[in-house]
């Protein structure tokens, strides 16, 4: 009880502007997250899914109102504090991967770790326990170009939790998958949830990808429109 | 350190884009390297001959004009030039002569050589000891001076022309209507930095020959006066001496150091170091859009990687660094290949074989090759400055477009 939220969000408003018209995108948002909650974000498009997991994770600053991700108002760091808050804080899942495509599934995975002062020996073990957790042992000096596209994601995926961050953000992490790769990756996703007790918060449009969260918000025209906490009332 | 095996695998990531940059630098700054050699070679060689305390008179109205032999005697009667006997004790024969002698440029062309080659007419009693750092056998010497249609020839000749003593030199004239039939009685050997390429025969052989065939047309010319002075404080007041002895005669005089003599040749070509060094900024500004182009067309390609390098907590300055550092790294490659390459090609191949007559010899000095390594990083971190400094701008929401 009384417990800090992982996330708060009081207020937000975000407006992008084009020329001198003003496209509202989120209208005055507000939104509490819990510790170790699984949310999917649905809706769609242009609906602002994207746009408030950018303002999650630090990539974008709300027009107005306040974004508190564990403890911190991020409009009020500057960019450098932010891209260090992420670094620490915040892992990301993209739909289509972004690997390194130069750099061996190792070397990817590694590369957050960069930012540590960790030695080389400490690099290796966690870039190892992260591979280890995704099921990709044996495939460190694989390149992306030689893994398949669940391979890719899992690789991934292990770049996102090896810095053990706080918060995951997903955006459609199964949207260029099969399906039974994205059932692979949705398994990791909730065991990531389920046995490491991480905060995620995944974007998407598949149901059954959203099935697996245990809360799901429904976005529409820039405001929520739902707030359900069995998430697999949503397939049926 | 730990960020270089990302930069390399960047380098590698587009090998033919690479490698046509690095070989742009490496072509632009191997003929840069042979353009600033040439002027480096000409300044060290100029200051290095002030060593030797060697005057040299010519005509006023030029090198080309005439000098009368007559003036040699003249010159050897005043005060303040050494002996042969103070230059080359064990040269007992011409111990008292002064080392004065005539330096006639004959320029004839041996067999198919397209270019006429560097040939003199001298004294050659007087001429080893007046060129000190040109090393003779005396018993070469010695035949060289009893044979007045010998000749000696430096040893890059002998090695280029694959000639040793005894052989036939036959030169055809391209100056002079007259054919020197020049047997080869010795080989000299120089410093690296002097003439190995020339050939020295008795002036007296042409004279005559002149005198004998071409009714004495163009005969009696000594075409300069190489002398040594006792030593570089005679040498002010012997310059003055001789051009003012000569002032009112029909062939006034220009006397002048061995050092301001070569300056005057590179002189004559214009002010080459304005020119070199004109050019040398052209390239060097062509050098950073080619590297900056290729630069900015991999970040572009990288839009993407960079969006994420700077969602995962990468900053500007990291992003901006590790930019900065692959444009230094592919423009060094091509400074190595192309100032260092130069330096050991030419370290190993004379080019002065190749042109005798215009470069008796050629080499890439140290500071010239570093010089070039410098420009390849100046260049790469010039041209890299704008690539960089917009993979550091780049928004990560545009950059991620539609994936985050």
């Amino acid at each position: 009880m009384g417990q800090e939220p992982a996330i708060a969000l009081r207020g937000v408003c975000k407006e992008y502007r084009r020329e001198q018209i003003k496209i509202p995108v989120l209208t005055d948002l507000k939104l509490t997250v819990d510790e170790g909650e699984f949310l999917a974000l649905m809706g769609p498009s242009g609906s602002g899914k994207t746009t408030l997991l950018n303002l999650l994770a630090g990539l974008d600053r709300p027009t107005t109102g306040e974004v508190v991700v564990h403890g911190q108002d991020l409009a009020q760091m500057s960019e450098g504090q932010i891209a260090r808050w992420r670094s620490r804080n915040v892992g990301f899942i993209f739909q289509l991967y972004n690997l390194i495509p130069v750099l061996t599934a190792f070397e990817n995975v590694e590369m957050p770790l960069l930012l540590t002062s960790l030695s080389k020996r400490q690099r290796r073990e966690n870039v190892r326990t992260a591979l280890r957790v995704v099921g990709l042992e044996g495939r460190e000096d694989h390149f992306p170009r030689q893994l398949s596209g669940g391979q890719e994601q899992r690789v991934a995926i292990a770049r996102a939790i090896v810095t053990d961050p706080y918060l995951l953000v997903a955006d459609e992490p199964t949207g260029d998958l099969d399906r039974q790769s994205a059932e692979e990756i949705l398994e990791l996703m909730e065991q990531l949830h389920r046995e490491f007790q991480k905060t995620i918060v995944m974007v998407t449009h598949d149901p059954i990808a959203a099935r697996r969260a245990s809360r799901l918000l429904k976005l529409d025209k820039g405001k929520l429109v739902g707030d359900v906490i069995q998430a697999q009332e949503v397939a049926s | 350190m730990k960020y270089l095996v990302y930069v390399f695998r960047n380098i590698r990531r587009n090998p033919v884009r690479t490698l046509l940059t690095v070989a742009s630098i490496s072509i632009c700054l191997f003929l840069m390297m042979l353009l600033l050699s040439y002027l480096t070679i000409n300044t060290e060689v100029a200051h290095s001959l002030s060593d030797y305390n060697r005057l040299i008179t010519m005509s006023s109205q030029g090198f080309t004009q005439p000098v009368p032999i007559a003036n040699v005697a003249t010159v050897a009667a005043m005060e303040g030039i050494a002996t042969v006997g103070e230059l080359t004790p064990e040269d007992k024969e011409h111990r008292d002569k002064k080392a004065v002698s005539p330096f006639s440029w004959y320029g004839g062309r041996y067999k198919d050589d397209s270019m006429p080659g560097s040939q003199f007419g001298i004294d050659p009693e007087t001429i080893f000891a007046i060129m000190v750092e040109m090393k003779l056998p005396p018993d070469q010497l010695k035949a060289f001076r009893d044979d007045k249609t010998g000749c000696v020839i430096g040893k890059k000749l002998a090695k280029d022309k694959n000639l040793k003593i005894g052989d036939p030199y036959p030169l055809k004239g391209t100056v002079y209507e007259f054919n020197l039939d020049l047997t080869i009685r010795g080989i000299y050997d120089a410093p690296e930095n002097r003439d190995n390429r020339m050939c020295l025969y008795h002036w007296a052989y042409l004279d005559e020959g002149l005198k004998r065939d071409f009714q004495g047309r163009a005969a009696g010319n000594a075409g300069t006066i190489y002398f040594k002075c006792k030593d570089a404080a005679a040498m002010p007041g012997l310059i003055k001496k001789i051009d003012d002895s000569f002032r009112n005669s029909s062939t006034p005089t220009k006397t002048q150091t061995e050092e301001a003599f070569a300056q005057m040749f590179s002189e004559m070509i214009g002010d080459l170091q304005t020119l070199i060094v004109a050019v040398g900024m052209a390239v060097v500004v062509s050098l950073i859009c080619v590297c900056g182009v290729a630069m900015a067309m991999s970040m572009r390609e990288r839009t993407t990687e960079v969006a994420v390098l700077k969602a995962i907590g990468f900053g500007r300055g990291l992003v901006l660094a590790l930019v900065l550092v692959e444009a230094v790294i592919v423009s060094t490659l091509g400074g190595v290949v192309g100032a260092l390459g130069t330096k050991l090609l030419f370290d190993q191949f004379d080019l002065g074989s190749l042109v005798p007559g215009f470069l008796p010899f050629f080499y890439v000095p140290w500071t010239t090759a570093l010089f070039g390594l410098g420009l390849a990083v100046l260049i790469g971190f010039v041209s890299g400055v704008l690539p960089a400094w917009l993979a550091a701008q780049t928004s990560v929401i545009q950059g991620l477009r539609k994936v985050v």
